[in-house]
């Protein structure tokens, strides 16, 4: 199903047609910002849907396989289509992005398809051969037995397995596969499964073992009735289902049979049955909803000595309601354990110290009235218990301790807690019957991390996060690039913004705070890829911290607290208990060329290319820069005149001429005044432009010399420049102003709509008429300035780059506004730029003057 | 006879000067003029937005304009106490272009100029400072006090 809608997507997406804009007017920029629009509006899309399945491997959300699909489907389209819309804007210039994109995607495609592979093996084995390594070909509750008997030498009972690769001989050889087809059965509803599993299991217990299988289990039984019957004089065998993906998805446990006590002429239809329980509904329902595909379900089948118990229950290596609890849970019947199990009857229950070996805490025996035994032939009876047993403990105390003994065993071997199954043998042999990960209810889910911790002084109680978590350390800054060399190990980063540059430190930080950013950023993913517990939009970070000051972030109620706070950071250990499951590794599996970023500096072009994309989010990244480049250049277009540009009336010594992209002026008459601007950035530009005092007229007695000076860019003739009109291309949210202003050239844009992440502005500056050395300080002066308001500036010769992303329309538009002061402010400023002593002077006077606190964001 | 040397080696380039536009404020030229104290340079050049020279700020110009009363006061009456002294200037005037407070420049010297000839304008002028042009462009300025040394050197000489 899935391999035919990729091939129709690529026929779809090879035929797709992208149209190109109109060679130039209006319509041509029009055409383009529409491509930037749509192309900002699933760069979001993307971020968002990243963010959400990153959240996922959290393990704090239940998710089935149909929403890994979707999100991939989803995905897939959004990042074509931000190609496509990056081509129409460019005129397609990065087309090779099509070929990055197919063969990443074409990775992700086969990462969703989970198909288990069948190891060629016998049909059957002898637990003597198994460990765990091979649960592929014996499933899971095999795959540990044989583990714990080949490996930890602790007694299990007797027994083989019979393969997975018996399975497909049984399946193929039936042709059940075409016959089951599970494929169109709608989950959703009841009654289809029924139906399907009702089909499916007469399907499996009609049809036929083929002779050379059948022979297999036959000798293989008879091989084991002789070990057996030569230690006890009885033969019989549990048949156990040993599914290929039990144990490891926990969800799984319980949903296929168990045949107790089964005589060996029996064993060919005890195995049909099992098999046939691969298919019942409820297993069906699972299957189909944890990705797995038909061809996924396969069942080994486990055929073990019978133990006639005497007693027999279940063990925990930990108390599995109180994970703060290390003492070992022995529960037990008299009889065969199923009624343990099943809670038929009440246990006895032992509980033994961990800290202090050998001693039995707690005994607890409640009378036990029936309990469940081997018939004499086949199968288990229900009779009444003895009255010289029914007040007498099931266990004695060496048995009890050497229980327990196996139980620390078991943990240590597989490194986490246990439960298992036991029995007591009528010889008074205790044998281990199964053993799997034992599920704890954690603390996180019953006693949840206060929202503050009293007794605890609170720094910063507001922000958004973009990975849960907790992490304490010493504060440290992050200003600059630089920074991040020298990075403590174990500090807390913080910063005013955040750069996936940061990168080269998640190994270190143990926590980062932001005063600004979004949990859809490109950093934001990041933390999230190395679970660095990350608060971001905090707005007062910077002002608050100190560094060197430790601290505790709590990036699950949003807290940073003051000193290190070791009751919250053991709290925020977290334990994902989803981890195993299979649904959880194809996500973990297809993320892996979804999220990561290795698209970190745009200033490494090599890297920073269409070659350099391995993932979905380096294309998302790449296009949007280079977007972002592509619009900066429509600036360029509009100044050749052709793009339909109506004239401004203002009360500015500026010429300005206006192109309308939509919804940036309101009506469309020729002249136009600051009334008709609707576009939020340019408003604010003009609204902080009118606010300020602009040079005045020359003065009027004075002649002048008609001569310039010379040393200077400006010649003669080169007057005409002052006059010459300045462009804004607009709309609604976006704003490209080339300004003409005296003799540089300066182009502001800007992005001011409801999301952060799209939301940015863009500053270059070049030129001037003074001589180099003055044009040099006032580039500095710009620099400065801007470093200040918050931009992240890079010089390139005299060309002066400032941006500054991710920040609210409010913010946006109050730095608009002192843009458009620091425009007026250093209008041909490079003329009395002196020295160097005066440059600071300028500096001081311009943030003192026009950035006080009223001005500076988030007020 | 020996000839007199023309005025480009005594100039002084004109990139080495303060100069400001004439919007900016009066509180900016003297902030211009104390950045510059130790390079001894006492003016502010001032041009349009097209780079013309327009005119000249000095400084005793300056004080005179913050307290036009200053140089007509009978010297015995002047205030020994800043804080007195202060309260009678003219404060509002720093806010205000420098365009208000220059001086035009109506004469230029040329590059081939000679000394004597600039030493003649300024006297004649009464003008301690000239710009010096070179065909259309404006290249430095010469200040009284280097002709003065240049013609005077020259007399002690022979």
């Amino acid at each position: 199903m899935r391999s035919l809608l990729n091939i129709f997507k690529k026929i779809k997406f090879k035929n797709s047609d992208i149209s190109e804009p109109s060679s130039h007017g209006r319509t041509s920029f029009q055409e383009r910002y529409t491509c930037f629009q749509k192309l900002l509006s699933d760069n979001n899309s993307i971020l968002e849907i990243m963010g959400d399945m990153e959240e996922k491997l959290s393990g704090d959300h239940i998710f089935d396989m149909h929403y890994v699909d979707s999100r991939c489907d989803i995905l897939v389209e959004k990042v074509h289509s931000v190609i496509e819309n990056l081509n129409g804007l460019s005129n397609r210039q990065y087309l090779s992005l099509y070929d990055t994109f197919e063969e990443i995607n074409s990775v992700i495609q086969d990462s969703l398809i989970k198909k288990i592979q069948i190891p060629v093996t016998d049909y059957t084995i002898p637990f003597e051969n198994v460990t765990r390594d091979m649960v592929s070909s014996v499933g899971g509750k095999n795959a540990n037995l044989g583990e714990i008997k080949n490996r930890l030498n602790l007694p299990v009972p007797e027994g083989f397995c019979i393969s997975a690769y018996a399975f497909k001989r049984f399946i193929d050889y039936n042709e059940l596969r075409d016959k089951i087809n599970l494929s169109s059965v709608n989950t959703v509803s009841m009654q289809e499964l029924t139906m399907a599993s009702k089909n499916a299991q007469n399907l499996v217990l009609n049809a036929r073992v083929p002779d050379d299988l059948e022979k297999s289990i036959l000798d293989a039984a008879a091989e084991l009735e002789r070990k057996v019957l030569s230690r006890t004089g009885t033969f019989n065998v549990s048949v156990r289902s040993s599914a290929i993906h039990e144990d490891a998805q926990f969800t799984f446990a319980g949903q296929y049979k168990t045949s107790l006590n089964v005589s060996p002429e029996n064993l060919i239809s005890k195995y049909l049955e099992i098999i046939a329980s691969l298919f019942t509904a409820r297993a069906i329902f699972y299957c189909k909803s944890k990705g797995f595909q038909d061809e996924d379900m396969v069942m080994a089948v486990g055929v073990v000595e019978m133990i006639n118990a005497k007693a027999s229950g279940v063990m925990y290596s930990r108390d599995p309601t109180d994970e703060r609890k290390y003492d070992i849970i022995i529960n037990g019947v008299w009889g065969l354990g199923k009624y343990a199990v099943d809670g038929i009857v009440e246990p006895h229950t032992y509980i033994v110290s961990r800290d202090v070996p050998g001693t039995i805490l707690t005994k607890k025996q409640p009378k036990q009235k029936v309990m469940l035994i081997c018939g004499h032939k086949e199968d288990a009876i229900d009779v009444r218990v003895p009255d010289y047993i029914k007040r007498m403990p099931c266990l004695n105390d060496e048995q009890i301790i050497t229980l327990a003994q196996y139980a620390i065993a078991l943990e240590k071997h597989y490194g986490k807690p246990q439960d298992v199954e036991w029995a007591l043998d009528l010889n008074d042999k205790l044998f281990i019957l199964q053993t799997r990960p034992l599920r704890i209810v954690t603390e996180k889910r019953t006693r949840p991390i206060p929202t503050f911790l009293p007794g605890h002084k609170v720094l910063i109680d507001k922000g958004q996060i973009a990975c849960k978590g907790v992490g304490a350390g010493k504060v440290y800054f992050v200003t600059k690039e630089e920074d991040l060399k020298n990075f403590p190990e174990g500090a807390v980063l913080v910063a005013k913004h955040t750069t996936p540059k940061f990168v080269t430190v998640m190994e270190k930080a143990s926590a980062i705070i932001a005063d600004v950013g979004s949990p859809t950023g490109h950093m934001a993913s990041i933390t999230r890829e190395y679970g660095v517990p990350t608060i971001l939009n905090t707005e007062i970070a910077m002002k608050t911290l100190r560094p060197g000051q430790e601290v505790t972030v709590d990036a699950i109620n949003r807290n940073v607290y003051d000193g290190r706070i070791e009751q919250l950071i053991e709290a925020g250990k977290r334990e994902n208990p989803f981890k195993d499951t299979a649904v959880f590794g194809v996500l973990r599996g297809v993320l892996k060329n979804i999220v990561p970023l290795n698209l970190i500096y745009p200033e490494n072009e090599e890297e920073f290319s269409p070659k350099g994309c391995k993932t979905f989010h380096d294309i998302t990244r790449f296009v949007h820069e280079m977007a972002m480049n592509e619009m900066f250049k429509i600036g360029k277009g509009a100044n050749t005149g052709k793009g339909g540009a109506v004239k401004l009336v203002v009360q500015l010594p500026l010429d300005i001429h206006v192109i309308d992209l939509g919804g940036g002026v309101e009506n469309s008459s020729k002249r136009i005044t600051v009334d008709n601007i609707r576009s939020i950035p340019m408003k604010a530009l003009l609204k902080g432009m009118m606010a300020i005092e602009w040079p005045g007229p020359p003065p009027v007695n004075v002649k002048g010399l008609l001569s310039v000076i010379a040393s200077t860019t400006v010649g003669p003739n080169s007057e005409k420049a002052l006059s010459e009109p300045s462009f804004a291309v607009i709309s609604r949210e976006y704003m490209n102003f080339s300004i003409r202003l005296g003799y540089h050239l300066q182009t502001l844009e800007a992005y001011a709509g409801d999301s952060i992440n799209d939301n940015y502005i863009r500053f270059l500056f070049r030129g001037g008429g003074a001589s180099h050395d003055r044009r040099a300080r006032r580039t500095r002066l710009i620099k400065e300035i801007l470093e200040r308001i918050d931009f992240n500036v890079e010089m390139t010769g005299d060309v002066l780059d400032g941006r500054m992303t991710k920040y609210n329309r409010a913010t946006i538009e109050a730095k608009l506004d002192i843009m458009a002061k620091l425009t007026a402010f250093t209008k041909q400023l490079d003329m009395t730029l002196f020295s160097d002593a005066v440059v600071d002077w300028y500096i001081k006077e311009f943030i003192k003057k026009y950035y006080t606190e009223a001005t500076r964001p988030y007020s | 006879m020996a000839k007199i040397k023309n005025i480009k080696g005594l100039m002084i380039p004109i990139t080495d000067y303060p100069h400001m536009p004439y919007w900016a404020t009066l509180e900016e030229a003297i902030v211009l003029l104390n950045f510059s104290y130790e390079t001894t340079h006492k003016n502010v050049l001032v041009f349009d937005e097209a780079y013309r020279l327009l005119g000249v700020l000095d400084q005793k110009k300056i004080l005179r304009d913050i307290q036009p009363q200053f140089s007509k006061l009978d010297s015995d009456k002047i205030t020994d106490d800043w804080d007195k002294a202060v309260s009678t200037f003219n404060l509002k005037q720093l806010k205000e272009p420098i365009k208000d407070f220059m001086t035009p420049f109506n004469i230029t010297l040329d590059i081939k100029d000679h000394v004597l000839k600039a030493a003649h304008l300024m006297l004649k002028h009464n003008i301690d400072l000239l710009p010096v042009k070179d065909s259309e462009r404006v290249v430095g300025t010469l200040k009284m006090h280097d002709v003065f040394h240049e013609i005077t050197a020259f007399i002690i000489k022979s």
